[in-house]
């Protein structure tokens, strides 16, 4: 069947005390009569199949017992003898929109209610259980929990000697080997140079190596050949690139959320910051310092500063659903997610788990869950509002780039004081032009930017009276409530917008001292919807006509319009027009006064006219130079972070994880189980989120070290010592060399926490290096190869393959750095961007994943992603038959070889080989192949043609998929 | 390795034949790949189902329940009156309680119809005539009083957590019935409001993802699979470097004869040329005659492109997809039937949806594939009784609204539970989103407290850890569990 059943599960249970309950006082007789004849038949029927023993126990509450009501589940008690008013139960059974509303199938009769209530006011009495029952009430026994593997201190495993072992053997085969001889096994002779060459280079930098590099490396026999090879692709940026994706996959990295395909369009430095963070070997406990408190860490200079604000992106790149509408959920869901990744990425914990009871199997009680949760709750990720927003605060820059950026915005407020001031003119002059200006008051809707909804086009809801009272309005007139219908009262302004994008909205009211101090006016758009409350005694800003509403996105098909209420107003409501003026240029409708002619205008006043042309002019001129200098200036740099809330709190024990059922606060602190000496006191001014980055990282946590070495392992090895990478607790896997991974673990802290050291150490091992072919005995004693008699083969993930194609194409190229995705990308649905840059580089935009990154495994980017799928399915096979991107990739890698000075197609064929899988082909393939293109006319049409075909099916071939 | 996992057995017939090949003429082996995976190596159910497969019909943004099968006179007499009413989303934003509203009656007519005597609206006229074969879930309610919310919950039982779309568990739990098509298969999906999540497997392997056919806002009959034909080969020649490839493919696994992810790669070559041939097949509606193009509306402008959703959903179904999901909606923010102005556009997203669903349901019935197919109809949530803001339309409503299913063992012209008197809250016979998803799972022989997946130290399942199966709905000849 499909149940997965786990082995070895040590049930923490088994660690955890058991303490008395407390007992209830003596019923009467006629008490009891009451309960067995009124109230336990009604506990029968509508409770007992989710309530009791004999069913199902949910939410951890017993309705079958005195003291399951009394003690209660996991919300704590439900009755309060002789309270109902105060008892969750009563308070559950009544309906009245509480946040458990029981049965859950529909409310019970009012007499039954009323019975219920009667007995809880008696008391609540019933009979005493033949046995006290044990309370659920559990602690943590940290000696015994810490018996686990993952939890135990690290200890330096002496280095086993065997007579298998000789000098050419490193301590890591001295351990390996052991075991291997434990099982009359061995380890598997050396790859061949070519095989561990494609091996290295594809483990250290995911691609393939070129024809010459095979040939020199081949050629050189000196002895510390590979040695040299190791220190050349550790060297090499390429080296950051492939083992930043790998870190990448681990804390769900990502550029743009699936709700709403919004574009997160600073996540990129992060990705940066992790690549350089590789390739520049910093210490692995700065590196997870820097991600949990960059912010609030010391620095020395400017780069460093930047560095460590930008690595708390981390913190931020969930999949986060920001149209919640219950606020205090999604900010707890921010929380949660957090822990979830810190737990699982650097702890390798599943620390999730706690967020609504005590771990079931790990000894991670809520309490600590919740104490962590009060650290993270301390630091504000998002601003809210119907559909909250992510933080981005200003990058911090050179003085000399400041200065500029401040000088810039100067520039800016200049540019746009200078464009209004004309704009003025122009309106000034129009109105001198227009005729019936001398009854100033009538504004055609032609004479107004944008799309003009008047009044007259407005759907009305109650009863509405036009007026032309006051001066200047609209075409014919605007709209007021006469002061009565209060509540009653709504009007739509729905605009044909001719495009998606931005607008500003502009409402035209008329102003005056009878008018409602606060009307509200709800902008419905992409955006969610934000309600406005207008004062009309004030006067409108623009013109005197017009308040600006702000700008909003707006779809076509979606919601757009303005509502404007007379609810809870004070006064009369009025409402002229409303304007949706496009933010950027829209087809078919203009968007600036100058475009549209004014009425006819007078022909008397020539000199007028020429005045207004000009300044229409000038005004076109500014318009242009504005857009063209804000298109020419630097965006000033941000960075997606949180910053640190002013208020700090402890939290409360959220009850089966909802924010509305609390239980008892609980002070900010840290995982007591892999907490071995005084952990750093949480300041109340602080959040704590720098004293949990230290927490994590004192050596004597076990669990960063042995996580990362265990992690870098699996990346090599294609499984890890640990085949469980992100989950250390009893119901992920054990080790299978443990002295190993604590031998690499000491070793990891003791040099300075390098990766590349780290690296370095396990690819110069005999276990590293020896082949991966398939032995008969080594099949039958271990078919998993846990005990490492050969290497793994490794399919290429889906990175590696399609930067391998465009290598061998030719077309791969290697600049770093920056965000591919433009600039004024407001959505990622349906975009592909095509780039030649290696695919670290490609944006990771949540609802456009390549089709490539879907066929092969690539990781999902909202999900901890420790160990990537490896699936063999049809898609696949369709992909490499008929993507155009294949065939594509084939016809470069042809025209190349094609130009490359080779004399025969044998040669060809092997050059081929080289460039594609490292090695040079075999007879039979030989044969194969020449056969086909012998079949192939020489024209050079043909010959391309044919060429084409053998990369295809080079490419299409397993060899290529995989490493050996 | 990892968790390798294939499309079919892991029959080894390679070994079965001696390792390796040599110059053996693939295109005869590829008889033998027809047998990929009989029946037999399917995952069994829990229990005999009653059902083998689902069509899920989306009406994405929130139909009104209140317009279209919660009748309440109550609105009628009330139109235009202020009454208190505990509105979700105010509650959401600010914990606040009662609120005066402004009663909005329903904007169609109601009258009674078929021999159940069913209330209905004329929101739905052709739908009206099927009254008597639907079973109508009156008491709904969900979580997430926004779209992206109550749209991933919907489909995955989890609005903000990430995981796997029900699809995606129905396949996990039994596997597919067709190997050169995929199992589940979402037609024209939303890219909004949770998009690929609300097909995809999360944490489930890759296989149990459901695969996308068309998208929203394309016309359906541009809809096909991906990578189906090659542009510069004629069959007959990309057969001919099939076969070349193949038989590298077999020198190249001759030195890891053991490996069965070798194998899956081979015979996945094999398994996407079958593929190639017959699923176009599948996709071709003008294999289906005039008269049932008809039926379902294709030909006309306001019912095609709807109309050839619905027909492709019947071909999948009839070709053993496990579970299709239709879609109704667009990529938006506020999706198709979101009226929160203008109620009235109601009509336009009926007119398009009416016609193509009587189809449905009639040549289902016609097929005799109603009895082992579930229809499931609904949104993401309804609406308010009441006017949003005192506006024109009517904001969501995920504590009230009405879905109805349609064969697969759902007792014909029947209706369960009820909101209040307005239609605002549901009271009895109430229904949540995951005992919704829990009966479903039951009728295809799937017990959704069973139906688990291990991730991250525990079992998961569809249902979280809530859910129970509303037995009041199903017909009696449902075994029970």
């Amino acid at each position: 069947m499909w149940l997965l059943i786990r082995r070895g599960t040590l049930t923490w249970c088994l660690l955890l005390g058991w303490a008395a309950c407390g007992q209830a006082a003596e019923p009467t007789a006629a008490d009891l009569e009451f309960f067995e004849t009124k109230v336990r038949p009604l506990l029968v029927t509508h409770c007992y199949d989710c309530h009791s023993e004999a069913k199902k126990i949910q939410g951890n509450l017993r309705l079958d017992l005195a003291s399951g009501w009394l003690e209660g589940g996991d919300s704590g008690p439900a009755i309060v003898p002789g309270e109902p008013d105060n008892s969750p139960l009563i308070l559950a059974i009544r309906y009245t929109g509480s946040d458990i509303e029981m049965p859950p199938k529909g409310k019970l009769p009012a007499e039954d209610i009323q019975l219920l209530e009667e007995w809880v006011k008696r008391g609540a009495p019933a009979p005493s259980p033949a046995a006290p029952q044990p309370s659920k009430k559990r602690e943590l026994d940290l000696t015994a929990a810490r018996q686990f593997w993952a939890y135990r201190p690290l200890a330096a495993p002496a280095i086993p000697q065997s007579a298998a072992v000789t000098k050419s053997h490193s301590a890591i085969d001295h351990f390996v080997v052991l075991r291997l001889e434990q099982a009359q096994l061995r380890l598997n002779p050396p790859a061949d140079k070519a095989t561990l060459l494609r091996r290295l280079t594809f483990d250290l930098h995911g691609l393939p190596p070129t024809p010459d590099e095979i040939t020199s490396f081949i050629a050189d026999t000196t002895s510390d050949a590979t040695e040299k090879l190791v220190d050349r692709l550790l060297d090499s940026p390429r080296f950051g690139e492939r083992w930043g994706r790998h870190w990448l996959d681990i804390v769900r990295y990502g550029e743009s959320l699936t709700l709403r395909g919004f574009i997160l369009p600073e996540a990129w430095r992060y990705r940066d910051y992790v690549i350089d963070h590789f390739n520049n070997d910093r210490p692995y406990d700065q590196f997870l310092r820097e991600q949990i408190a960059g912010d609030l860490l010391p620095h020395t200079d400017l780069p460093q500063q930047q560095r460590q604000l930008i690595a708390t992106t981390f913190l931020t790149l969930g999949n986060t659903n920001l149209e919640e509408q219950d606020k205090a959920q999604l900010d707890m869901d921010v929380v949660d997610e957090q822990l979830d990744t810190i737990g699982k990425a650097f702890l390798a914990q599943t620390i999730g788990c706690a967020r609504c009871h005590d771990h079931k199997f790990d000894p991670i009680p809520t309490r600590d869950y919740y104490a962590l949760a009060g650290i993270l709750r301390n630091s504000q990720a998002l601003t809210h509002a119907n559909v909250s927003q992510w933080m981005e605060v200003p990058l911090p820059l050179p003085p000399e780039m400041e200065a500029q950026f401040a000088q810039q915005a100067t520039q800016l407020a200049e540019k746009q004081a200078a464009l209004n001031a004309v704009k003025q003119q122009v309106a000034a002059l129009k109105e001198q032009l227009t005729p019936g200006s001398s009854s100033p008051g009538v504004i055609p809707a032609n004479t107004l930017a944008g799309i003009v909804v008047d009044d007259v086009q407005a759907k009305k809801i109650g009863d509405w009276k036009t007026s032309q009272v006051i001066k200047p309005y609209v075409e014919q007139g605007y709209l007021h409530d006469d002061n009565s219908g209060k509540g009653d009262k709504t009007l739509t302004f729905a605009p044909q917008l001719p495009a998606n994008g931005k607008y500003e909205v502009r409402l035209a009211y008329s102003p005056g001292d009878s008018r409602s101090r606060k009307v509200p006016v709800t902008i419905f758009s992409a955006d969610g919807e934000r309600e406005i409350l207008v004062d009309q005694q004030e006067t409108p800003p623009i013109n005197g006509k017009f308040l600006s509403l702000g700008t909003y996105q707006f779809e076509v098909t979606g919601q757009s319009f303005v509502l404007i209420a007379n609810a809870g107003t004070q006064g009369h409501v009025t409402a002229d027009a409303v304007l949706f003026i496009p933010q950027q240029p829209v087809p078919q409708v203009a968007t600036s006064d100058s475009e549209k002619p004014a009425s006819t205008p007078t022909a008397q006043d020539p000199a007028l006219v020429a005045q207004l042309t000009a300044r229409q002019d000038e005004l076109k001129q500014l318009t242009a130079d504005l857009t063209d200098w804000q298109r020419s200036t630097a965006k000033r740099p941000m960075v997606m972070t949180l910053v640190e809330r002013p208020q700090i709190t402890d939290t409360a024990v959220h009850i089966r994880g909802s924010v509305h059922t609390l239980g008892e606060t609980v002070p900010r602190g840290f995982l007591q189980v892999v907490t071995y000496n005084t952990p750093p006191q949480l300041p109340p001014q602080h959040s704590g989120r720098l004293e949990l980055a230290q927490w994590l990282t004192t050596p004597e946590n076990p669990l960063p070290a042995r996580v990362m070495v265990n992690r870098v392992w699996h990346w090599l090895f294609g499984q890890g010592l640990v085949r469980t990478p992100d989950n250390f607790g009893t119901t992920g896997e054990a080790p299978s060399h443990p002295e190993l991974l604590d031998h690499l673990a000491l070793r990891f802290q003791k040099n300075g926490w390098s990766t590349k050291q780290l690296i370095r150490e396990i690819v110069l091992s005999q276990t590293y290096q020896q082949a991966s072919t398939e032995s008969q005995r080594g099949l039958q004693a271990d078919p998993e190869n846990r005990l490492l008699w050969r290497m793994n083969r490794k399919r290429l993930e889906a990175e590696a393959l399609r930067d391998t194609l465009l290598a061998i194409s030719g077309q791969l190229e290697f600049s770093m750095g920056g965000s591919l995705v433009p600039p004024t990308t407001s959505s990622d649905f349906g975009l592909q961007l095509n780039s030649p840059r290696r695919s670290v580089y490609l944006p990771v935009l949540r609802n456009s994943i390549p089709e490539l990154f879907e066929a092969f495994d690539g990781a999902d980017p909202s999900l901890v992603v420790g160990r990537r799928n490896v699936s063999t399915v049809a898609p696949q096979a369709l992909f490499f038959l008929n993507h155009p991107f294949v065939s594509e990739q084939a016809q470069a890698a042809a025209k190349r070889l094609l130009e490359t000075p080779l004399s025969s197609s044998t040669e060809r064929l092997t050059h081929a080989y080289l460039r594609t899988l490292g090695r040079n082909p075999i007879p039979t393939e030989q044969q194969l192949f020449l056969a086909m293109l012998e079949q192939a006319p020489s024209t050079p049409a043909a010959q391309q043609q044919a060429w084409n075909t053998v990369f295809h099916l080079l490419f299409a071939g397993v060899d290529f998929r995989y490493r050996d | 390795m990892n968790n390798s996992t294939h499309l079919f057995s892991r029959r080894d017939f390679l070994n079965s034949t001696g390792c390796g090949f040599g110059a053996l003429a693939f295109s005869a082996l590829a008889t033998q790949h027809s047998r990929a995976e009989s029946p037999l190596t399917l995952p069994q159910p829990h229990f005999a189902p009653r059902a083998k497969r689902v069509i899920f019909l989306f009406m994405q943004g929130g139909v009104s329940h209140v317009d279209s099968y919660d009748y309440k006179p109550q609105l009628q007499q009330l139109d235009g009156q202020k009454l208190a009413f505990e509105d979700s989303r105010q509650k959401a934003n600010t914990g606040q309680g009662a609120s005066s509203q402004r009663i909005m009656q329903p904007l169609w007519k109601f009258s009674q119809h078929g021999q159940s005597g069913r209330w209905a609206s004329d929101l739905f006229p052709e739908m009206n005539r099927h009254l008597d074969q639907l079973c109508f879930l009156q008491g709904m309610h969900t979580e997430g009083v926004a779209h992206g919310p109550a749209t991933l919950f919907l489909h995955c039982g989890a609005a903000n957590f990430i995981r796997p779309s029900m699809g995606s568990w129905v396949l996990y739990g039994l596997g597919t019935e067709n190997q050169n098509l995929p199992g589940f298969v979402s037609i024209s999906p939303s890219s909004g409001n949770g998009g690929n999540r609300n097909y995809g497997p999360a944490f489930l392997p890759a296989k149990y993802q459901g695969t996308p056919l068309g998208k929203a806002g394309s016309p359906a009959h541009n809809a096909t699979l991906r990578n189906l034909s090659n542009a510069e080969l004629s069959p007959k020649e990309q057969r001919r470097q099939l076969d070349l490839l193949q038989q590298l493919n077999a020198e190249q696994k001759t030195r890891y004869a053991h490996d069965t992810e070798l194998d899956a790669a081979l015979e996945s070559y094999e398994l996407a040329w079958k593929m190639q041939q017959s699923a176009p097949d599948v996709f071709d509606l003008g294999q289906e005659t005039a008269a049932t193009q008809a039926l379902y509306g294709i030909g006309e402008a306001a019912t095609d492109n709807f109309g050839r959703q619905c027909l492709m959903a019947r071909r999948l179904c009839e070709s053993g997809v496990r579970y299709i999901q239709v879609t109704y909606g667009d990529n938006t923010a506020n999706p198709a039937w979101d009226q929160h102005s203008n109620l009235p556009k109601h009509a336009d997203h009926a007119l398009a949806v009416d016609k193509p669903i009587a189809g449905l349901l009639q040549d289902l019935q016609q097929r005799g594939l109603l009895e082992d197919t579930i229809v499931w109809w609904g949104s993401e949530f309804g609406r308010t009784p009441y006017a949003e803001k005192n506006g024109t339309g009517r904001d969501h409503n995920p504590e009230g609204f009405t879905v109805w299913l349609a064969g697969g063992g759902f007792k014909p012209g029947f209706s369960y539970g009820a909101t209040d008197e307005f239609g605002h809250r549901a009271i009895s016979g109430k229904v949540h989103m995951h005992d919704l998803h829990a009966t479903i799972l039951h009728q295809l022989g799937l017990d959704h407290e069973r139906l688990t997946y291990n991730y991250a130290g525990r079992n998961f399942r569809l249902t979280d850890v809530y859910g129970s199966v509303v037995h009041d709905v199903l017909d009696g000849a449902n075994p029970q569990s």
